[in-house]
């Protein structure tokens, strides 16, 4: 395989945050805690995980949004967490963010086509009339009214917002597109139209994607890669399929087996959750699963788990994985 | 559970229109749909966004906003009493004692300045002749029943000390302060995650299954309406396109739209090569066809679909599979012709 295009190793954010009454403390939220992993050119890789588990946090840390902690980002060989502010702004034209809620970042008073010539304007990259040019082709490609640009953002569905907010992303030309949950304010019909757009995009232009979510039908569709999420730390990571047919990890598997699936016939007991869950502020001892783990051994709940390849493909952190143990008892896994 | 039980309905729906006065016209959101409620039965409401569930809803508690909104109904019939017929004062009775709804944003509903437990408590306070110590009494067990962690050190807690997740659970608690007979759930679960989600969908299926509540429930997630609807109402555009068991819709859906939205799905238990899409998007309520509402997004239209739109029928007599289509649908054909020339 090539040069991979992002390689992400053991980054961290902290935030001190001021928390309780009436005498308020300094907390710290470890809200992302070491987290490494590869997307490949062409890839779309997903983060997925529980709210709260640091995954907004790490698709701004890597476009230097939020100041990494501690860690290395290098995209296409070059090192991002050291660029000074002019490669920064020749990397932050090959990657780019899209957001949950595309209306809060369109600015309302401004006609899209406007919005969405701008970043080309700025970068000096083309006179005004191509620019417009380029603007008429981009709604095209997102599925818009080649004439669309007149328009004020209030006067499209959300729908319609979410293409205009993938319009912005395409604007430069980027090689990596981070999508932070794309499609999740979205009813089923408008979201199914959105992942094929983004399919499409994918296989022609040859994007990488990251791409994050928590609803793990659309990562099934959308991805080929997949990194689990728990508390700041990446718990499980390899290709989707297998990751959904025998994850490894016991919280992929209560993860996935929350996930409703549209089949009355499949139709189980939920798990319930007992106790509260976890907060990134004080992580539970060992691994930070233990409370809700159905598995937990006393290992657990002194020591955090190692990283441990299982294949060449996937990798997991548990203890039920170390010392030759053999892993998950083969009735869960299937 | 089925539609055809000779059970008294708890709540009967005849006809609901609900419309918006829009630039000086009046326009259908919810246009004369009908439908009942079994004791002890979920009854999910889907569809698109704008589709008109949550006016469906607010229309049954006399909530639709009265500066430009108005609602018709043959009845709306709830033990006995017709809710659309009802003064203000009784409807305020109802509401939250026999039929208490759960909206679907938790924060705006729950009061930021006042602790949590004394919420729960002033929920009781109109319906029950419980004393102030019995009440928080109540209160107390009511947060114990939904499972927030520690209940009775957080009862003086404040909504915004809560998670998502768990103010989402004390709605459900207000909800059901007063043991209500039906329940209205407006996406309840759409801003949790998983496994959040799952609680408090496990948590709703066994308070059902203690008590003889019924419940509408709201949402557009295929997946949820599977783990626990009895029955399914598909909407579009102001109307019920299908409603049926929620083991036949899946296994047969019959309307088009219906059929095209579970293709739609991705699923997280198999693979989707590729995933189909409904070309074009919903009319806005200013520019709604004549004919079905569907007709411009639909691969089977015919000639009569830009014309007139379809009864709701019965697939086969005596069904509770009923479908509003004038291809997929089961219609009197010698009464279609002589109507298509109206
Ligand atoms: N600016 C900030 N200041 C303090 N804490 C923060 C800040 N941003 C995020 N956090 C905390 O960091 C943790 C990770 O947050 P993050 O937004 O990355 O989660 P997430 O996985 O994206 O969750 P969601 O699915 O809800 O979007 C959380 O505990 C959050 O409260
Ligand atoms: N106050 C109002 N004035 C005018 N039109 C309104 C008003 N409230 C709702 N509508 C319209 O009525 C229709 C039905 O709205 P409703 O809120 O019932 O949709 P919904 O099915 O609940 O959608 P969602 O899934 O987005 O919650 C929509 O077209 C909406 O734009
Ligand atoms: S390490 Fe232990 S507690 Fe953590 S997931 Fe594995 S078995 Fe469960
Ligand atoms: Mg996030
Ligand atoms: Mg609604």
């Amino acid at each position: 395989m090539s040069e991979p295009l992002l390689r992400v190793s053991n980054l961290k954010k902290f935030f001190k945050v001021r928390r309780g009454f009436p005498n308020p403390e300094t907390v710290i939220v470890r809200a992302l805690d070491g987290i490494s992993f590869i997307v490949q050119r062409g890839q779309a890789f997903a983060l997925v995980g529980e709210s709260g588990c640091g995954k907004s946090t790490a698709g701004r840390t890597i476009l230097r949004l939020l100041e990494p902690d501690e860690g290395s980002i290098e995209f296409d060989g070059q090192d991002v967490v050291n660029a000074d502010a002019k490669q920064m702004r020749a990397l932050r034209k090959r990657a780019q963010i899209i957001f949950q809620d595309p209306f809060s970042s369109l600015n309302p008073r401004m006609r899209v086509g406007n919005a969405l010539a701008e970043p080309l304007l700025v970068h000096g990259l083309m006179s005004k009339k191509e620019a417009n040019e380029r603007v008429r082709d981009l709604l095209e490609e997102v599925g818009l009214p080649r004439d669309a640009g007149i328009r004020f953002p209030h006067e499209f569905s959300g729908g319609q917002r979410q293409r205009l907010g993938i319009a912005r992303a395409l604007t430069l030309n980027p090689e990596l597109i981070i999508a932070d949950e794309p499609v999740s304010a979205l009813d089923v019909s408008i979201q199914s139209q959105i992942l094929t757009l983004l399919r499409d995009l994918q296989q022609r232009l040859n994007l990488s994607f990251i791409f994050i979510s928590h609803d793990l039908g659309v990562v099934r569709y959308f991805c080929q890669v997949m990194a689990v999420m728990y508390l700041g730390k990446i718990i499980e990571k390899g290709p989707v399929p297998k990751i959904f047919d025998e994850p490894l990890h016991p919280y992929t598997v209560m993860l996935r087996d929350a996930s409703p699936v549209p089949d009355p016939t499949a139709r189980k007991a939920f798990e319930r959750i007992e106790g509260e869950v976890p907060s990134a502020v004080n992580p539970p001892s060992g691994c930070h699963f233990h409370p809700r783990c159905p598995h937990v051994m006393d290992v657990c709940r002194k020591v955090y788990p190692e990283w441990i390849d299982v294949d060449a493909q996937r990798s997991v952190a548990c203890h039920l994985y170390t010392e030759g143990r053999g892993g998950l008892p083969v009735a869960e896994a299937g | 559970m089925t539609a055809t039980s000779k059970i008294e309905p708890v709540l009967d729906v005849s006809n609901l229109t609900t419309s918006f006065r829009i630039g000086g016209e009046w326009y259908p959101a919810v246009r004369g749909i009908s439908f009942s409620l079994q004791p002890n039965e979920t009854l999910a409401l889907v569809g698109e966004s704008g589709c008109g569930k949550s006016m469906t809803a607010l229309s049954v508690l006399g909530l639709v906003p009265k500066a430009n909104g108005r609602v018709e109904a043959d009845h709306i019939r709830f033990e006995g009493k017709d809710l659309s017929r009802l003064p203000d004062e009784e409807m305020r009775k109802i509401r939250g004692n026999g039929i208490s709804m759960i909206f679907q944003e938790p924060m705006t509903s729950l009061n930021p300045v006042l602790p949590v437990g004394f919420q729960v408590v002033e929920a009781l306070r109109y319906h029950q002749n419980l004393s102030r110590a019995g009440r928080e009494r109540r209160a107390l067990e009511l947060l114990d029943l939904v499972k927030i962690p520690s209940a009775k050190s957080r009862f003086k807690e404040y909504p915004h000390q809560f998670s998502g997740g768990m103010r989402q659970r004390v709605m459900i608690a207000m909800a059901l302060a007063c043991r209500p007979k039906v329940i209205l759930a407006d996406e309840p679960t759409t801003a949790l995650d998983v496994t959040i989600q799952a609680q408090i969908l496990s948590l709703l299926n066994e308070l059902k299954a203690e008590t003889d509540m019924s419940m509408i429930f709201i949402t557009h997630n295929l997946g949820v309406v599977a783990a626990l609807a009895d029955r399914v109402a598909v909407m579009y555009a102001g109307d019920i396109v299908e409603i049926a068991g929620v083991g036949d819709l899946f296994a047969r859906p019959t309307h088009p739209y219906t059929e095209a939205l579970l293709r739609s799905v991705p699923r997280s238990d198999r693979d989707t090569k590729t995933l189909y899409s409904i070309p074009g998007a919903v009319p806005p309520l200013t520019r709604m066809p004549k004919g079905c509402r569907f007709t411009a997004r639909c691969e089977l239209a015919v000639d009569i679909c830009r014309k007139q739109n379809p009864p709701l029928d019965a697939l086969a007599a005596g069904d509770a599979h009923s479908v509003r289509c004038w291809v997929r649908g089961n219609h009197d054909r010698a009464a279609l012709k002589e109507n298509a020339d109206v």
